[in-house]
């Protein structure tokens, strides 16, 4: 059925961006609200005050006295989240050691940088943050809104939220043995895959054991090592996957570890393209993922392949899973597209939404904030002119704690659009 | 025409015989305008200021159809201590004192003479964290007036190499906070307030840095370098710290310009820098005189080139303003200053005449 | 019986040579003489309302009926009420698909992409595979005046076989990579000038009564004899500038590499005029002006050549767009980036447009013209852009583009809208053929749903470029990376 939406609002003369824009209470008619809990709504209105979301009602649209405060789409979700993206640059990373887990990305973002502005546009509202990766053990990623105030500070939903670290070939490359030139770092950092394995398991083992007492990211290794922070993990391929789950078992297994009350860390895979080849490892270690962009021809980095299945097998494996952009602003490959890809490769609208909203916010633990549309929870909201995740649908709007920083109506003469 | 009859280059005035300087228009602090103003120096200071007053017997007089005001004050550069502006091999090294680098006759004071700035704050490079203290050094005689002036601190990108530590801002700050954390020396007077900070700023992201830990160690002081801090008004305000407004070009962009003036209308405290010896002297003018045309109130900047750049500097109780007690530091002007017609005619260092007129490389006498 | 021999053959070959994970398919042995009836649960026509439960009748390759007639009774019948069928997609523009873009020759007309073109590159089974059943192939923009395009069906054995329209069109580059615009105008000047001097050459020689240009065609292996050799014919088309007592030069005696520039300054050839910017637009248009090619030009824009749409709808060429839709620039004030979006611009401005797929994979031209309904332009204007637009442009109007009578059997049998992303092409039949059958489609289930295959193409093999068939310029890449390797 082809549904014609002659949608968009005239009302609305409200500024976005900058500091102009104000929190202000909103009334939000729509065809579908899709709130990210499965519950969804036909015909309905959210209200948002406060910077929050205040009701959520069915019903038709009606007259609003206040049409200043109006807004109306075809549908509504909440702001998408994106547990992978990279809004940091070369001078995010302390390269002078591999491991530097006490290192934070908060304090190399640019509030100012036109990513944030891309990421609102295309709907995502909450980010990880993280650190590029060239370390073994990056540092602590941070959870931000993607507008707000100039400061990361202000905008920060959880800090310090996630211990970050790499498998496979980027925290190698670049690296090299000393053949004769002056050595600095480069030449001692690791040159290998093994290279790298063996820096994160010395770092477990020295933390368990006392050994780095003096080391200033020991405390962030207790707790990473404790369970009370989730560890990133970058692993693309199967390999490396494999090397991540293994390397928790074994921590898990040790009596070191345990010994030290150590071992019960929580891993997720980043960038885990090759996740439909190891499902049973990933089910049996309940290890949960996020999966990089769609690849067009099946390739993806470090020589990894990902099928456009793979978010279905994680579905019916019982694996948990987050869909992202990894830091790529391609406009074929942005958050909002690869939940479309996803669906094409087999998982419902629903798994999908709540891939890129939900399941983040759980991994990320800012769930009591964001993530789904419910009364009580950040007014962080996506307007759509169709049905979201197509490529025929756009973002009409997306409202960050009850501001509203972006409209894209403007670009919209109207829509028809189909689910 | 200028009735001005000095020859000479440098000539100390005779201790206990005064100097007369009895200018059109005097600028004095605050903005106030003193026509027929007749100035008296003795000693090195400034020991009268009126108008229309009468000239001590044997005073030396020095007529002057033009304007008189205090000597401007380069907020940042490294006259006298080039290439001795930082350590290669160090990151971080706060308790270097730059005024034990800077050589005070070094011959391209010179150029600043001319130009009319009679102090400058000679700031260690930022290619590190922090590569140490400043120092404010008279720009005749090398005479220190105050040293440590601030602690430099770096925010910019600047402070990273991609072979040694830190290659990060996360690194950067990192060290920082260590130094912080640890305080001592130069560092813990910067903490306890005692000195201010010069923090090394470029892009936006690195200003609110720079706030956010100034806030979190409870420091004072200036932002250098930032473009664009113009365009975060509120939040500099809302810090108290000061900005130096970077030597700017013609041609330098309407965004930049636009936020410069904007520091004027929000009520921020700002002075100028220079980056000499990299930069001409006469950009420091220039540079005022382009934020004037943008809409910087022209009041203000005067005040940036001069009192208020003394208050950055920490050297208000000595110089910067025309005021009786203070530093004979004064510059004769043929017209207007911020007008770039006008030139600086003969300068007063401590006391000290300079005659910079037949020094002028290519400045043509428009008055 | 031909046809089924050849495509048996065919995908033997295909199959031997590059080990392909991909099968084509061969029709039913028991042939209905080409005779084939589809029924689907809904007929997208592109021309007028859809029809539901509808059935489409091919014979001898092109569509006899749409509607409810099921043709002859011994017609093979592809039955699938689940499916909906979708005239295929065309693409207006295309550089790939050859062995390389460009030859380093800065003015050559005479070049055909007819012996560029690689029928078993990878490029070609991706668009079978996106239901792009025509695809207008030609040369890159290194160089001035490039050689004559092809338009082909991304299917069949020799460069004939997929042929729809040869000489489509010769290239035409307004501003090159990496070259001053200056030097770049001047070049396609004097090609123009180059070509005038060369037939008023011959006049005059005509005149002396010299015999060089005769014993030239004889060289260049042209019959004198033969009778379009033989006449001459004064100049035509619209150009401004005339060569005086042409007539009496036979049409043989035109020098092979000039002639196919004749053919466009007499309005027998399409130009596609690359231009990457709007200061370059005006240039283009000036220059098709000048040699009376206005009227037969595309012109192929980029960048912000959006900026001068107001002259190209003055002008009245259609154009086909760059692949990248949103145009990103930034405020000088602000720092903000602003982004406008391209088509919306020439639509609102009445210029005709055609959409390029972003790549031949995943965002094909299906997906070009969903973003297009998703920043508003209406839905049947933006299929419109990727099918009837660019058939009308290429002159193929008649044959493609919709689903009516008489039009050339090509069909896409679609498990859904054609716009959606869950859609896949499940059928493509092509000239009455059934040529693909997405359940045998070896590499859909090696990128789509992780089958790996033993011999599966190298990543990026479908890029022209980068491989040589042949292997001669990778075993070069290996030396020459083995020499490095020595010297470091």
């Amino acid at each position: 059925m082809i549904l014609s939406n002659a949608l968009l609002l005239a009302a609305v003369t409200a500024a976005s961006g900058g500091q102009d824009a104000q929190q202000r209470p909103w009334n939000i008619h729509v065809e579908h609200i899709y709130t990210g809990n499965g519950r969804n709504l036909t015909k309905g209105l959210v209200v948002v005050s406060g910077g929050r979301i205040a009701a959520i009602t069915a019903g038709a649209d009606e007259q609003s006295d206040r049409p200043e405060d109006t807004l109306r789409a075809y549908a509504i979700t909440p702001g998408l989240i994106d547990a992978g993206v990279r809004i940091t640059s070369w001078e995010s990373v302390e390269q002078s050691r591999e491991v530097t887990p006490e290192m934070r990305v908060a304090d190399a973002l640019d509030p100012f940088s036109l990513d944030w502005d891309r990421q609102v546009k295309s709907g995502v509202t909450t980010v990880l943050a993280s650190p590029v990766d060239r370390n073994v053990i990056g540092g602590l990623s941070v959870v931000v809104k993607t507008a707000g105030p100039e400061s990361i500070a202000e905008r920060t939903v959880k800090a310090d939220a996630v211990l970050r670290g790499s498998m496979g070939s980027d925290p190698s490359a670049g690296n090299h043995a000393a053949f004769g030139r002056p050595t600095d770092f480069y030449s001692r950092r690791p040159t290998t895959r093994m290279g790298v394995e063996w820096e994160w398991r010395n770092a477990f083992f020295n933390t368990a054991l006392g050994l780095n007492e003096k080391d200033p990211g020991r405390a962030t290794l207790v707790a990473a090592l404790q369970g009370k922070m989730p560890v990133f993990i970058q692993a693309w391929t199967t390999q490396d996957i494999r090397t991540a789950v293994f390397l928790r078992e074994e921590v898990e297994s040790r009596p070191e570890f345990a010994g030290a009350g150590m071992n019960t860390p929580r891993f997720v895979i980043d960038a885990a393209a090759e996740a439909w080849k190891e499902p049973q490892l990933l089910a049996r270690s309940h290890t949960p993922v996020i999966l990089p962009p769609f690849p067009a021809d099946g390739r993806t980095r470090d020589g990894a392949q990902m099928a456009w299945n793979v978010a279905k097998v994680m579905k019916d494996n019982g694996i948990p899973f987050a869909l992202s952009s990894h830091g790529s602003d391609d406009v074929d490959q942005r958050l909002a597209i690869q939940a479309g890809y996803a669906m094409s490769g087999g998982i419902t609208f629903d798994d999908a939404l709540a891939a890129v909203t939900s399941t983040p916010a759980k991994l990320l633990g800012v769930d009591g904030r964001v993530g789904t549309l419910e009364v009580g929870k950040d007014a962080d909201l996506v307007l759509w002119s169709g049905e979201p995740f197509q490529p025929g649908a756009r973002v009409l709007a997306t409202i960050v704690d009850g501001v509203l920083r972006y409209e894209g109506w403007s670009a919209v003469q109207g829509a028809a659009v189909e689910r | 025409m200028l009735p001005i009859l000095l020859a000479f280059v440098a000539a100390a005035i005779p201790a206990g015989n005064p100097l007369a300087i009895r200018a059109k228009t005097a600028w004095l602090p605050g903005g106030r305008v003193l026509e027929n103003a007749v100035v008296i120096v003795n000693d090195g200071r400034i020991v009268s200021v009126g108008a229309n007053a009468d000239i001590p017997e044997g005073a030396e007089v020095l007529e002057h159809d033009g304007v008189l005001t205090a000597g401007m004050i380069a907020l940042h550069g490294a006259t006298g201590a080039s290439g001795e502006t930082s350590d290669s091999t160090r990151t971080a090294m706060p308790e270097a004192r730059i005024g034990l680098a800077v050589d005070g006759r070094a011959s391209n004071f010179e150029a600043l003479r001319r130009a009319g700035i009679t102090s400058i704050v000679v700031t260690p490079d930022a290619s590190g964290v922090t590569s140490g203290t400043s120092a404010v050094v008279r720009t005749l005689d090398g005479v220190v007036l105050r040293d440590p002036a601030h602690l430099s601190l770096v925010f910019s990108t600047a402070a990273l190499t991609p072979n040694r530590e830190p290659t990060s801002r996360s690194g950067a700050i990192a060290m920082l906070n260590r130094l912080f954390e640890d305080a001592h020396g130069v560092v813990a007077d910067a903490r306890a307030g005692k000195l201010p900070c010069l923090f090394e700023v470029r892009e936006r992201e690195d200003v609110i840095r720079a706030i956010a830990f100034a806030r979190e160690h409870k420091l004072r002081g200036a932002l250098n370098g930032a473009w664009l801090s113009g365009e975060m008004a509120d939040a500099i305000l809302q810090s108290k710290l000061s900005v130096i407004v970077p030597p700017l070009q013609v041609g330098t962009s309407k965004r930049v310009l636009d936020a410069m003036a904007r520091l004027s209308q929000d009520g921020i405290s700002f002075g100028f820098g220079l980056d000499a010896p990299d930069n001409h002297a006469d950009a420091m003018r220039l540079t005022a005189a382009l934020c004037v045309r943008a809409g910087m109130n022209r009041q203000l900047a005067w005040q940036g080139l001069t009192e208020n750049a003394a208050k950055i500097a920490g050297v208000e109780a000595r110089t910067g303003r025309i005021e009786r007690g203070l530093d004979a530091d004064l510059c004769l002007w043929s017209g207007d200053p911020l007008d770039l017609g006008s030139r600086a005619v003969t300068l007063v260092v401590g006391g000290v005449l300079v005659d910079v007129k037949g020094a002028a490389d290519t400045a043509k006498e428009s008055h | 019986m031909t046809t089924t021999m050849t495509r048996a053959t065919y995908a033997a070959t295909y199959a031997m040579t590059l080990c392909a994970a991909f099968l084509h398919f061969a029709p039913n042995a028991s042939a209905s003489d080409g005779r084939l009836a589809i029924r689907v649960g809904r007929i997208i026509t592109n021309n007028g309302p859809d029809i539901e439960n509808g059935t489409i009748y091919i014979e001898g390759g092109r569509i006899q009926s749409v509607g409810t007639d099921a043709g002859r009774w011994d017609a093979e019948v592809i039955d699938h009420p689940e499916l909906v069928a979708f005239p295929g997609w065309v693409e207006a523009h295309s550089i790939r698909g050859m062995d390389r873009p460009n030859e380093n020759i800065e003015v050559a007309p005479f070049l055909d992409v007819r012996d560029s073109i690689d029928p078993i590159n990878f490029y070609f089974e991706d668009c079978l595979r996106q239901g792009v059943l025509a695809i207008n192939v030609q040369q890159g923009s290194f160089c001035a005046i490039g050689g004559q395009g092809r338009v082909v069906k991304p299917f069949g054995l020799t460069i004939e076989d997929m042929t729809l329209r040869p000489s489509s069109g010769i290239k035409v580059v307004a501003t090159r990579p990496g070259r001053s615009r200056a030097l770049q105008v001047q070049a396609l000047r004097r090609a123009f000038r180059d070509l005038r001097d060369h037939l008023e050459k011959l006049v005059v020689d005509k005149k002396d009564g010299k015999d060089s240009a005769r014993r030239e065609e004889l060289f260049q292996g042209r019959d004198p004899d033969k009778e379009e050799n033989k006449k001459g014919r004064p100049m035509e088309g619209d150009a401004p500038w005339k060569v005086k007592n042409f007539e009496t030069v036979p049409r043989g005696e035109v020098d092979e590499k000039q002639s196919p520039l004749l053919r466009l300054v007499e309005g027998k050839m399409m130009a596609f005029v690359a231009c990457d910017g709007a200061v370059s637009v005006v240039q283009a248009l000036e220059i098709a002006r000048e040699n009376g090619f206005l009227a037969n030009t595309v012109l192929v824009v980029e960048g912000d050549a959006w900026k001068a749409a107001d002259r190209i709808a003055e002008a009245g060429v259609p154009v086909v767009l760059a692949p990248q839709l949103l145009y990103t620039e930034r405020d000088p004030m602000t720092g903000k980036e602003i982004e406008t979006f391209v088509p919306g611009v020439f639509r609102e401005k009445k210029v005709r447009f055609a959409l390029q797929s972003l790549n031949p994979s995943a965002q094909s031209l299906w997906f070009q013209a969903a973003t297009c309904v998703g920043y508003g332009i209406p839905r049947d204007e933006a299929i419109a852009a990727a099918t009837k637009v660019p058939a009308d442009i290429l002159r193929l109007g008649e044959r493609l583009g919709t689903i009516e009578k008489g039009k050339d059997g090509n069909i896409l049998l679609l498990s859904g809208d054609p716009l959606a992303v869950t859609t896949s092409v499940e059928y493509v039949v092509l000239d009455g053929n059934l040529v693909y059958d997405r359940s045998k489609d070896v590499r859909v289930q090696q990128v789509l749903e992780g089958l790996e295959q033993p011999n599966a193409a190298p990543a990026g093999a479908d890029e022209a470029s980068d491989v040589d068939p042949h292997g001669g310029s990778t075993k070069e890449g290996d030396t020459k990376s083995k020499t490095d390797k020595k010297k470091d």
